[in-house]
């Protein structure tokens, strides 16, 4: 990971505090192979002088999702205490700290560390609301020089944003060494921020909670109705706001209202949100803190399995009411919304009305440009598009005219921008607008290499409906899918054909990667369950054998193959990666071959790419059997991977395979990982396989009904099972006859139809697609 | 001449043998455990009886009379009164209805042929009983306990008859316009105020009172269909003791002048602060009326089969003693000055559509009778939904394809007649203007074509079109797996008609998504050719059944020689359109939409 750049000296880190952020943090750090030195108080009479931080560990092993990405990055997490043990920051290059938000203990401790830490190492503070300036009160130059605040969001494994902020005597070198960390180690985007309180993302997301809170109390509406408003239209998570304060946690809202009304400038417009929240504050008295405690705004009566929604105007709990749908165009169209009639573009604009001005007001004062501001609301907040996308929507001009008609003022930067948009693409380059009025380039951090400049800056070397091939430079294409949720399809499989001889000819080798949400979750179940439902058997057929063909003609193709995959590479798109030379994958990489979920088993060659795998794992015993059970036991049971390192234990990914943290630095490194495969490159030999056949069957099949009679398996397991087993074991063989790759993709073929016939599968896949969850039939 | 003996050979093939390994198979259940094939078939005998002997003789008279309005009183023709007496005696009415109700509870595998005889016989008549049947179904499904007491039992033995009414003179297919008016009153029940139009039976003599089921709107409805109410307004309010009261604020403002169809009253309606009750919830008065709309829809499907049947059978009877020319390959009958027409290859031709159309249309709406039944009565909640899906599938098919082949077939008759069929005196003009209304209520065959394309298709990811997919696939795979030579070439003949329309059902979805005229373009094309692959099936089925039975020679040889012969036709000569629709199809909307309005 990160191992093609030089990182500076950061070789291990010590976190102060053992809390959710610090902790959280210091798994984070785990994951990315550094040693981690994680410090706690020792608690008042306590025989363990560590059980802070140890117990602070035990609950990361058991928290969902895990902070923790293998088994092996937990080990490498050291617990200690301040009293016993912070001498040991000397050990360390970077110093963490994530104590209590209170200045005077903060103070004191880093009275302490200055005289034990060794100078040049980093110390920054999590802090999320008090200035750098006070934080450093009374330290001497040197401890000026090598302080900075690091500002994490939780959970620190899943969310992208760090806001860093740098003191006036700040050394940048070394800022930049925690910087460059942050985001190749830990996988973090750099935001920089001004030492203004609560810095972006907290700044504006908690004045837009405010304000939406207020709102819709004011306006009368339910909970529902604002988070179907606020929600999705707005680019917001699904959740909507009164659902992402039940996430986050309700007793979060006061704390971060208390801090940041304490910091906050006089004037500032978040002090017009303030106001008495006795459901609030009840609600917290009563526990219902949110997902976390007794349920939040919303509730799970898991006696009736229903969710129930708390009405604002009487603190009652009630079954939740689905608003009617939005006008059509309001759904699509950001400037519909806020001028829809009645309550729709009422709660719209008393929202965007006030967040995006008072974003706009931030400009210059907690960012230096509108870039800084968007991505923090973006990877801080999960928008999907930040305030000044959002104002581009809009159209700024239209929005500062509102302002000026409705009498409120119109930020400066708004004023400067008059009709002309935040972001504009000008010769295939993304630019921004700055303070002052001129274009920049927006600029992404040094080597990293984003499919989506690509794209914005040429034409594809082909192709089709569902997929295509981009020239990202030094001789290297990338093949990315395209398709609905990058489903994979017959126009992939024959794209991928078709890119073969051009890669050949053209290139030197091909990374196979894209830039959605996940990589991909196989083939189109919908799409398939209607060639079902019409019976068109030959054309379902068909897909198969086209996928297997195309995946084996990347296998074997003359040129380098790396597979980049981020977030889930399910089914089919797991398939297409254990035909790669090589894998590069995001540290968030979902692997698994999960097709007997829904009755079916791998099609497109799966099976035998997963025994290849396995049977030349160093970590296997010799004989056919164990690779056998071993495939076996991952695809019947639809095993997927929580994370790159497990999918490297789970042998989806082999030990020379590579792992990325950073989502933006994916393509750079599977790019380089391909380049190196260059030279002397020769595509593997076929393998040729020896399969326990019947025998081994039999043993599988005893297994699996004792599964059965234990309760374990359904009847339909069973027939799945049987028919994977089929595959795996090699059909009618022995062990003494080789096995050969084009035989097992014809028993995979024919397991399959077999499958995609039966009624019960059909079952499966249905409810799949009804419910989003497998059918226990 | 109007000839018809009811077919009730082939109506016994449909019903005991062609599908007797269908797994739509709720004949058997326990809801119908009472019944045994021997009492369907006299049910069948009597029906046939009843209908050749009560109901022919007055179509043609009902129609050459046709219906009056005076002083605000529908009378119909003449004999109508008496063979609704001795119809509703017989206990016909209620043949398929809930024991509950006093029905007979009988399988609508038995019920639609008993329709079909109806139809055959007297469209006209048979729309009476038949609307009453539709208002009792939607009453049942969403009616109120007290509504349903005091109604049912009443309107399920014919007592009283019932009617829908929908259309007013601003919208009939867009029903989101329509104005009618409902007010409640503090009683819980509503004043209706409003106009309709087209109304069968509106109001008639034939029963002591008519109950309306009217469309409506709320005074706080939300606009569009989303704001229609149904409501029950009675003609006579019914006293406590159930006998018929005073008079409501219902009145016949007119009579409509139609084409055909002339001894059923198609009434204007004006209701005028009458009372009524509402059917069901507030504004889901389109969804409680659907309940009705839908099995009308079948029964609509039926009531072609019926034109085409007797049209089939008149013109048979005249192609026999017609007399003109020789036969091409030299005289056939020397005896006489010249040979009958039906030796005559194009003659030939037209009976022979004929044929295969009623044949056809009969097993399709038998197949989709049983799904009927299973849908309420199959064991298994499985089985009942696979029913349920396929329902929905084939029923804007049975209603568009049956009435449009009505329609060919009703005027087929007329040119095997020539200058005979079209005067009035041989009675066959009257089924090309009877039949004609078939493609048109009920909602239009477009409108059908339109359902079937952009609900049904598209739904859950295509799963109603499971049920029926399977079977023809299943069917072909097992014809060729048996590899029977005889049906070879039938078999081929399906499976690439089967082909042809799982590609363009493909091609349509997709082009769907993006595009709606590509639906709207290829649905009436897409609808036939899905009907003609239907109908295929059930005559490769039955070519199947009816080899083994010539092998068997039962003494039923001619019947199912016939059956083999007829299937041939159809595989000849009639599915080669499937390929035409595909074609058609495949060319796309832009030649449809292209010329501009003005142009036109």
């Amino acid at each position: 990971m990160g191992d093609t750049i030089e990182t500076g000296a950061i070789r291990k880190v010590c976190v102060i505090g053992a809390g959710v952020m610090g902790a959280g943090i210091a798994a984070q750090v785990a994951n990315s192979g550094t040693p981690v030195l994680l410090l706690d108080i020792v608690p008042d009479g306590a025989t363990d002088r560590d059980a802070v931080a140890k117990g602070a560990v035990a609950k990361l092993l058991k928290t969902d999702p895990a902070p923790f990405m293998s088994k092996r990055a937990a080990k490498l997490v050291e617990t200690g205490n301040i009293e016993d043990h912070l001498d040991r920051v000397g050990e360390c290059d970077w110093i963490i700290e994530a104590v209590v938000e209170r200045l005077d203990v903060k103070q004191a401790l880093y009275t302490r560390l200055e005289e034990l830490k060794r100078p040049g190492t980093a110390v920054s503070s999590n802090t999320s609301t008090i200035p750098l300036g006070k934080l450093v009160e009374g330290r001497g130059d040197q401890f000026r020089r090598d302080f900075l605040i690091t500002h994490f969001f939780n959970p620190p494994r899943y969310m992208r944003l760090i806001e860093i902020v740098r003191g006036e005597a700040t050394d940048p070198a070394l800022a930049q060494r925690v910087e460059d960390f942050a985001d190749r180690f830990l996988g973090k985007r750099i935001v920089p921020a001004k030492d203004t309180p609560g810095f972006i993302a907290n700044r504006i997301g908690t004045y837009w909670l405010a304000v939406a809170i207020n709102a819709a109390m004011d306006q009368g509406l339910t909970i529902e109705e604002a988070d179907q408003i606020g929600g999705r239209p707005m680019g917001v998570p699904k959740t909507g706001i009164f659902g992402l304060i039940d996430l986050v946690g309700v007793d979060l809202m006061p704390l971060l209202s208390k801090s940041l009304s304490s910091t906050l400038p006089q004037g500032d417009p978040y002090f017009d949100t303030l106001r008495p929240m006795p459901l609030v504050d009840r609600m917290i008295a009563d526990g219902y803190t949110g997902r976390k405690g007794k349920g939040g705004f919303y509730t799970f009566d898991k006696a009736t399995r229903t969710k129930r929604a708390l009405d604002l105007s009487n603190g009652q709990y009630r079954d939740t009411i689905k608003p009617a749908s939005l006008p059509r165009a309001a759904d699509k169209d950001l400037a519909a919304l806020v001028s829809a009639p009645g309550k729709v573009g009422a709660y719209a604009w008393e929202i965007l009305g006030k967040v995006l001005p008072y974003a706009a007001m931030l400009v210059g004062e907690a960012a230096d440009d509108v870039v800084a501001i968007d991505d923090a609301m973006k990877l801080g907040y999960n928008w999907k598009f930040g305030p000044f996308e959002l104002i581009d929507k809009l159209g700024a001009g239209a929005l500062a005219k509102r302002l000026a008609d409705e009498g409120r003022p119109v930020p400066p930067i708004l004023a400067t921008a008059g009709d002309r948009p935040f972001y504009r693409i000008e010769g295939g380059r993304r630019q921004y607008l700055d303070a002052s009025g001129e274009y920049r380039d927006v600029v992404r951090a040094q080597g990293v290499l984003l499919l989506e400049d690509v794209k914005r800056a040429g034409e594809p070397v082909m192709r089709n409906g569902s997929a295509a091939l981009w020239d990202v430079g030094d001789g290297v294409a990338t093949l990315e899918f395209t398709g609905k949720m990058n489903a994979l399809d017959e126009d992939v499989a024959r794209l991928i054909v078709q890119a073969i001889p051009v890669v050949k000819a053209r290139f030197k080798a091909l990374v196979v990667y894209n830039e959605g949400t996940n990589f991909s979750v196989g083939a189109n179940l919908g799409l398939a369950m209607f060639a079902v439902n019409i019976a068109a058997w030959s054309e379902i057929d068909k897909l198969v054998s086209a996928g297997q063909q195309a995946f084996k003609a990347l296998k074997y193709a003359p040129f380098p193959v790396v597979g980049a995959p981020a977030g889930m590479a399910l089914g089919g798109g797991c398939e297409i990666l254990l035909h790669a030379d090589a894998i590069q994958a995001h540290a968030e990489t979902y692997m698994g071959l999960v097709e007997c979920g829904v009755g079916l088993v791998p099609g497109w060659g799966g099976n035998g790419e997963m025994l290849d795998r396995l049977v030349k794992s160093p970590a296997m015993p010799k004989g056919p059997m164990p690779a056998v059970a071993k495939a076996f036991e991952l695809i019947s049971t639809a095993q997927v991977s929580k994370s790159a390192a497990q999918a490297k234990e789970m042998s989806f990914l082999r030990p020379a395979d590579g792992i990325t943290m950073n989502r933006d630095r994916l393509l750079a490194d599977a790019k380089q990982k391909a380049l190196a495969m260059v030279d002397g490159y020769t595509a593997p030999e076929k393998p040729v396989f020896r399969l326990p056949g019947e025998s081994a069957r039999v043993g599988i099949a005893g297994a699996v009904a004792d599964y059965r009679k234990k309760g374990i398996a359904t009847p339909y397991d069973e027939v799945v099972s049987g028919r994977l087993a089929n595959v795996l074991t090699g059909g009618d063989t022995d062990i003494v006859d080789p096995v050969t790759e084009d035989q097992l993709l014809v028993l995979e073929r024919k397991a399959f139809m077999a499958s995609v016939k039966d009624a019960r599968t059909q079952a499966r896949v249905e409810h799949m697609l009804d419910t989003g969850k497998p059918l226990r039939n | 001449m109007q000839v018809y003996n009811a077919p009730l050979r082939d109506m016994r093939f449909v019903l005991h043998e062609l599908f007797a390994d269908d797994q739509f198979d709720a004949g058997n259940s326990a809801a119908f455990a009472e019944f045994t094939p021997d009492l369907y078939d006299a049910v069948l005998e009597e029906a046939a009886r009843m209908s050749q002997e009560v109901l022919l003789p007055l179509n043609a008279s009902g129609d050459l009379e046709g219906c009056t309005l005076e002083n605000g009183v529908v009378r119909t023709p003449s004999g109508f009164r008496e063979a609704y007496r001795l119809f509703r005696e017989g206990g016909w009415a209620a043949l398929a209805s809930d024991p509950q109700w006093g029905g007979q509870g009988l399988p609508e595998t038995v019920n639609k042929l008993v329709e079909e005889m109806t139809c055959s016989t007297n469209l006209s008549f048979g729309l009476y009983p038949g609307l009453t049947h539709g208002a009792t179904t939607a009453l049942e499904s969403h009616g109120s306990e007290d509504l349903k007491q005091a109604y049912m039992p009443k309107m399920v033995s014919g007592e009283w008859a019932g009617t829908m009414c929908l259309t007013e003179s601003h919208c009939g297919t867009d029903l989101g316009l329509l104005r009618t008016r409902a007010d409640p009153q503090e009683d819980g029940s509503y004043r209706i105020t409003g106009s309709k139009i087209f109304i069968s039976a509106g109001d008639h003599d034939l029963t002591d009172n008519v109950i309306h089921l009217v469309l409506a709107r709320l005074a706080d409805a939300p606009k569009g269909v989303k704001g229609i109410s149904l409501f029950l307004v009675p003609k006579f309010l019914p006293n406590d003791d159930g006998s018929v009261g005073p008079r409501n604020g219902v009145q016949v403002s007119g009579i409509e002048h139609k084409m055909g169809l002339k001894a059923s009253a198609t009434c204007q309606m004006s209701f005028d602060d009458a009372k009524g009750w509402i059917v069901g919830e507030p504004n889901k008065g389109l969804s409680a009326m659907f309940t009705m709309m839908n099995t009308e829809r079948v029964s609509v499907g039926i009531q072609g089969l019926g034109v085409n049947e007797i049209a089939y059978q008149s013109a048979v009877a005249y192609a026999r003693e017609r007399l003109q020319g020789r036969a091409l390959t030299g005289p056939k009958r020397p005896d006489l000055p010249a040979d009958p027409i039906i030796v005559h290859p194009d003659v030939r031709r037209m009976l022979m559509t004929m044929r295969v159309y009623a044949e056809g249309c009969r097993a399709v709406g038998q197949w989709a009778s049983r799904a009927l039944d299973t849908q309420k009565h199959g064991e298994t909640p499985e089985l009942r939904a696979r029913a349920t899906d396929f329902v929905a599938l084939m029923t804007p098919v049975v209603k568009a394809l049956f009435t449009d082949l009505a329609s060919e077939a009703a005027n087929i008759c007329v040119q095997t007649y020539g200058g005979h069929g079209y005067i009035r005196e041989h009675g066959v003009e009257q089924f090309v203007r009877d039949a004609r209304i078939t493609q048109i209520y009920e909602g239009t065959n477009g409108v059908q074509a339109l359902d079937l394309v952009g609900r049904k298709l598209a739904a859950n990811m295509g799963r109603n079109m499971r049920p029926f997919f399977h079977a023809v696939s299943n069917l072909c795979e097992d014809m060729a797996g048996e590899g029977d030579k005889a049906l070879a070439a039938q078999t081929a003949a399906l499976q690439q008609a089967f082909g042809a329309l799982q590609l363009t059902t493909a091609t349509v979805a997709r082009r769907a998504m993006k595009d709606g005229n590509e639906a709207g373009a290829a649905a009436t094309d897409y609808l036939r050719m899905l009907g003609l692959v239907a109908m295929g099936y059930t005559f490769l089925k039955a070519a199947r059944i009816a080899t083994a039975k010539v092998a068997e020679d039962d003494g039923e040889v001619d019947f199912y020689r016939a059956k083999l012969i007829t299937a041939s036709f159809f595989f000849d000569r009639i599915l080669p359109q499937a390929t035409a629709g595909f074609l058609a199809i495949k060319s796309g909307a832009g030649s449809t939409m292209a010329l501009a309005e003005d142009a036109f």
